[in-house]
């Protein structure tokens, strides 16, 4: 419903977060991070769309705290929204196919790319996050904020050491 | 059924109710219960609290075999090392992940996964810094690192497998943590299940009870209706305000009115004519107004109703109230019994001329009696004055026989007279005292001669104790006794008659007399009959004995009138006895009898005296003529009472003789006049001759101022003995008659109104003290005081005597006190007068205190 409601938003007003990125993306500069390939409008790299830390820093950010079943205490993470990281590259399908360094794959339906929904996480209580932390990219939801987000099925997408995405269609 | 059912109910509600809420609440408690189970079953599966952890573990395994394959291929290629790092940092992540996860700090304190665990972390912590060198470093650590890698690989292995192992074992105690749940739940829904096939049986057993029920009161209503249809009485109903509700098919038929005419109507303006309406408001259906239960006594009563024709017929209502649906409501039986109340009055009215008829038929022979008794009292009279002519033997046998036919004659009619006044219920007791002794000397001295005549002996004595005074009816009394001792003596020859008196029975004292005879006796068949009417047992030896057959009956009805019985023994041929029971009540003053002694002085020697005769009977008149002068009086007589007046105004008489009933003017009036004027005679002794002379009437006399009374039919010895005691104490004064009238007047003696407000206020300790100092001052007046203490005892003794009633002493002694306040002198004569009164009232004080 809720993401229903967002998903209905975003069909009426495609032009805004569009005009708030790039008309098309930038090249990356630094390391890249994160590879997103598929059914997207934008891409960088051949049909691909790939990004560096500073690249995703320039979208627009957000932050919450939550605990998490992996951690110890309460987590402050900053990323960029997973449904903004779809705008920007102009994600056309349904659902996209998370997979991590360590091979992890997981896919992750439209349904969850809402406002106040999971964010590709780039600062783990402000630090930027190593492999071996987990890092540099780790989809987190904001799973306090829901029981909707305390499944097993929503800890299986939170996929970390993310490093591409492929839209399906 | 119905009868259960309804004491079930009656009894036990409470309980019902108190288990059903009991249940309802163990219900709403069980499943509030299960929810929570559920809910926090719900909750607790709902929030996962891990990812998939077989995987992770798993991973775990795999990520360290593509480390230690990194690790191998950097040793053939230094171009590879930067894959070394990239497999070490995923493995080293994995660790981090699974050291710090949730779920697996619990598995920390299992030793089979930790200790395992803690070699991997410290392989990792010494690894950390070769692998964050520099290549040149690393590539030479690198067989270091196989090494370890290899030693390591078993423990990665063997922590993986212990978590799977512990996850395992969690995942089944939640499994059977849930199973349990589920039965539970499965066991509370069949608890519920069984509630509601019991609650649904509950209602099934209700409403089938309440069908019978209603069907039951249906029956009930159709039986009533019944009822109330084929009754034969009116049967209305009204509601609180009298507004009919319902009227049955008789009522219809009572009223000429339908039922539909009449629903709704108001039922006294419907039912009632109009006369009767405001009564019947006020009255009868008051309770229509009050709003009440008629009480008991007001719910049957008699109306007068109307029909629809106006015909106004007497009805008979009976009404109650009764609880309906609606509120109260009322219900009347009315019942048309103008059929009944005629019947009645019939029978009422037959009833009535009956007793009419009785009472004129007994009215009759009391006139007749009366009436037949004056002209036989004129041949006696004239009877016995021929014996005193000279006759020849044969005359004077057949003037005896004329003489004994007419008192029996008389006899007849004065039993025929009392019976007649008897049945006419005019016949009354009185109550005064009496002295046994000498009513029983008199019966004996009457029928004396005739005992003497048939050679009997005859007594009377005491059996037992004796007793003096009673208080009773000396004169029905010894009415009765005459009879039954004239009866033994008429049927004795040369035998005995006893009178036997003995007092019987303590709690309720009797007195009975016994008349005892040795004479023919009664056969048993016959000792009932002879107490009938007109009832003689032979009739030629009750002619020969004379007797009219009433006597008995006529004892028989006074021991009734006195309270008493009398009945009879006998054995034929031995004899018989009579006995008469009658209560007995001791008369407790000593008796006095100035009579007796009067009657018993010497009467034959009256001085002549000037007799005024006011009669208004001739042949009465010449017999009292007769014998007076035979006597040696003078006779002045007077056709009627004012010819007496005028007689005795002119002339003074030393006695007057008064018929009572007279035309013109009767006795007492007449005495009256003389009395009141100041003739010449107005102070003689005036004597009432009367037949029938009650004791109230004699009263009337005495106020009239005649203190002597004498019966007709006027005999000789009578006359003779009252003149003796009118003229006995004349001739015994000194002086010639002053003639004092308070010595007559008996009639004043007391005046009982004065007494009975003393007596009544309580005690009589009053009275008694007041009696001993009249008694006093009376012996001090009689013993020789002399001026002014005596007229101050006189004074003193008058104030009493006025105070209680004494009328007669104290008028006496108010004559003393003027004569001696006029300065005369007071003669012995008037002081022993005083005595005597004084006397005459204590008797009189206490014959009235025994009468009370």
């Amino acid at each position: 419903m809720h993401s229903f409601l967002t998903r209905a938003a975003l069909a009426m007003l495609p032009m805004l977060p569009m005009a708030a990125v790039a008309d098309e993306l930038a090249a990356p500069e630094g390391h890249v991070i994160l590879t997103i390939t598929g059914a997207i409008a934008e891409t960088n790299d051949g049909d691909a769309a790939v990004f560096d830390l500073s690249m995703l820093e320039a979208l627009e950010a957000v932050t919450f705290e939550t605990s998490t079943i992996w951690t110890e205490g309460i987590q402050s993470f900053t990323g960029v929204p997973l449904a903004t990281l779809m705008e920007a590259v102009g994600a056309e399908g349904d659902v996209l196919n998370a997979t991590a360094i360590n091979d992890y794959s997981v896919e992750i339906p439209r349904e969850d790319w809402v406002e106040d929904g999971p964010i590709v996480a780039y600062l783990n209580n402000g630090e930027t996050m190593s492999v071996r932390d987990k890092g540099p990219l780790w989809v987190v939801y904001p799973y306090d904020s829901s029981s909707d987000y305390q499944t097993e099925l929503i800890y299986s997408r939170s996929i970390w050491q993310l490093d591409r995405i492929v839209v399906g269609e | 059924m119905a009868g259960t059912d309804r004491t079930e109910t009656s009894t036990q509600p409470w309980l019902r109710t108190g288990v059903t809420a009991f249940a309802l609440a163990a219900c709403i408690g069980l499943i509030t219960f299960m929810a929570w189970v559920l809910l926090r079953e719900i909750e607790e599966v709902s929030t996962a609290n891990s990812d998939n952890l077989q995987w992770s573990l798993a991973q775990a395994d795999v990520e360290f075999l593509r480390f230690e394959l990194a690790l191998q291929r950097a040793q053939d290629d230094p171009a590879l090392l930067d894959q070394v790092r990239r497999r070490f940092d995923v493995f080293y992540s994995r660790m981090d992940t699974i050291e710090k996860g949730v779920v697996f700090r619990s598995l920390r304190r299992d030793s089979t996964y930790d200790e395992p665990r803690s070699r991997v972390r410290a392989f990792l912590d010494d690894t950390v810094p070769l692998i964050d060198g520099d290549d040149a470093a690393l590539l030479s650590a690198l067989p270091d690192i196989v090494r370890s890698a290899e030693d390591v690989s078993d423990e990665v292995r063997r922590f993986s497998l212990a978590g799977l192992g512990a996850f395992a074992e969690v995942s089944d105690s939640r499994r059977e943590g849930l199973v349990r749940t589920l039965i539970l739940l499965a066991i509370v829904l069949a608890v519920l299940f069984a509630g509601l096939v019991l609650v649904a049986m509950a209602m099934f057993r209700l409403s089938s009870l309440s069908a019978s029920r209603a069907e039951e009161v249906q029956r009930t209503s159709a039986r009533m209706r019944t009822i109330v249809e084929t009754s034969q009485d009116a049967i209305v109903v009204a509601n609180a305000r009298g507004l009919i509700l319902e009227f049955n098919p008789a009522a219809e038929q009572t009223f000429g009115l339908s039922r539909e005419q009449t629903l709704g109507e108001k039922l006294i303006d419907t039912l009632l004519p109009e006369h009767m309406r405001e009564k019947a408001q006020q009255d009868y259906f008051r309770f229509l107004r009050d709003g009440s239960r008629p009480t008991a006594g007001a719910r049957q009563f008699e109306v007068t109703a109307v029909d629809s024709s106006g015909r106004e017929f007497p009805a008979e209502v009976s009404v109650d109230q009764a609880e309906d649906a609606g509120g109260r409501v009322f219900v009347a039986y009315i019942r048309d019994i103008s059929r009944r109340r005629a019947a009645e009055d019939n029978l009422t009215e037959a009833r009535d001329r009956a007793l009419a008829g009785e009472r004129s038929k007994a009215e009759f022979l009391a006139v007749m009696s009366h009436e037949m008794r004056t002209p036989l009292n004129g041949l006696l009279g004239s009877m016995q004055l021929m014996q005193d002519e000279p006759m020849s033997d044969r005359q004077q046998e057949l003037l005896n026989r004329m003489q004994f036919s007419g008192r029996l004659l008389l006899s007849l009619v004065n039993d025929v007279l009392d019976l007649a006044k008897y049945e006419a219920g005019k016949m009354e007791v009185v109550r005064k005292a009496y002295s046994i002794p000498q009513l029983l000397d008199g019966v004996v001295e009457t029928t004396a001669p005739l005992a003497a005549k048939n050679g009997n002996t005859l007594e009377w004595r005491w059996v037992g104790d004796p007793s003096e005074g009673a208080v009773g009816d000396p004169r029905r009394l010894r009415q009765v006794l005459l009879n039954l001792v004239g009866n033994a003596v008429k049927f004795t020859r040369a035998g005995s008659v006893e009178i036997e008196v003995e007092l019987i029975g303590s709690a309720s004292p009797q007195i009975e007399f016994r008349v005892i005879d040795s004479g023919i006796g009664i056969a048993e068949q016959d000792l009932d009959r002879i107490f009938r009417d007109f009832e003689t047992l032979d009739s030629s030896y009750a002619r020969q004995a004379g007797g009219t057959g009433l006597g008995l009956g006529i004892a028989r009805r006074f021991a009734k009138l006195m309270g008493g019985e009398t009945g009879v023994e006998s054995v034929r041929g031995e004899g018989s006895l009579f006995w008469l029971r009658l209560p007995f009540e001791r008369a407790v003053f000593p008796l006095a009898t100035p009579r007796a002694r009067v009657e018993n002085t010497a009467i034959s020697q009256v001085s002549p005296l000037d007799v005024l005769l006011v009669e208004d009977n001739e042949i009465n008149r010449l017999v009292a003529r007769e014998i007076l002068e035979a006597d040696g009086h003078t006779v002045t007589e007077a056709v009627n009472g004012r010819a007496g007046v005028e007689w005795a105004a002119a002339k003074q008489f030393d006695v007057i003789l008064m018929d009572v009933s007279m035309p013109v003017m009767d006795g007492p009036e007449a005495a009256r006049n003389i009395r009141a004027g100041d003739g010449a005679s107005a102070k003689t002794p005036i004597v009432a001759i009367t037949a029938h002379a009650l004791p109230e009437e004699i009263a009337g006399f005495r106020e009239a101022g005649m203190s002597h009374c004498i019966s007709k039919p006027l005999d000789r010895e009578t006359l003779r003995q009252t003149l003796a005691v009118v003229a006995g104490e004349t001739e015994q004064s000194d002086i010639p008659a002053p003639k004092d009238s308070v010595r007559r007047c008996e009639s004043a003696l007391l005046s009982t109104e004065n007494l009975e407000r003393f007596v009544t206020k309580g005690s009589t300790a009053l009275l008694d003290r007041s009696i001993a100092e009249i008694t006093w001052d009376i012996d001090r007046i009689g013993g020789g005081l002399q001026n002014d203490e005596l007229r101050r005892a006189v004074h003193k003794c008058a104030g009493t005597c006025g105070v209680f009633g004494f009328s007669a002493l104290r008028d006496a002694l108010a004559a003393i006190e003027t004569k001696l306040k006029r300065g005369g002198a007071i003669e012995s004569r008037d002081l022993r007068e005083v005595a005597d009164l004084w006397e005459e009232t204590r008797t009189a004080l206490l014959e009235w205190s025994s009468e009370r």
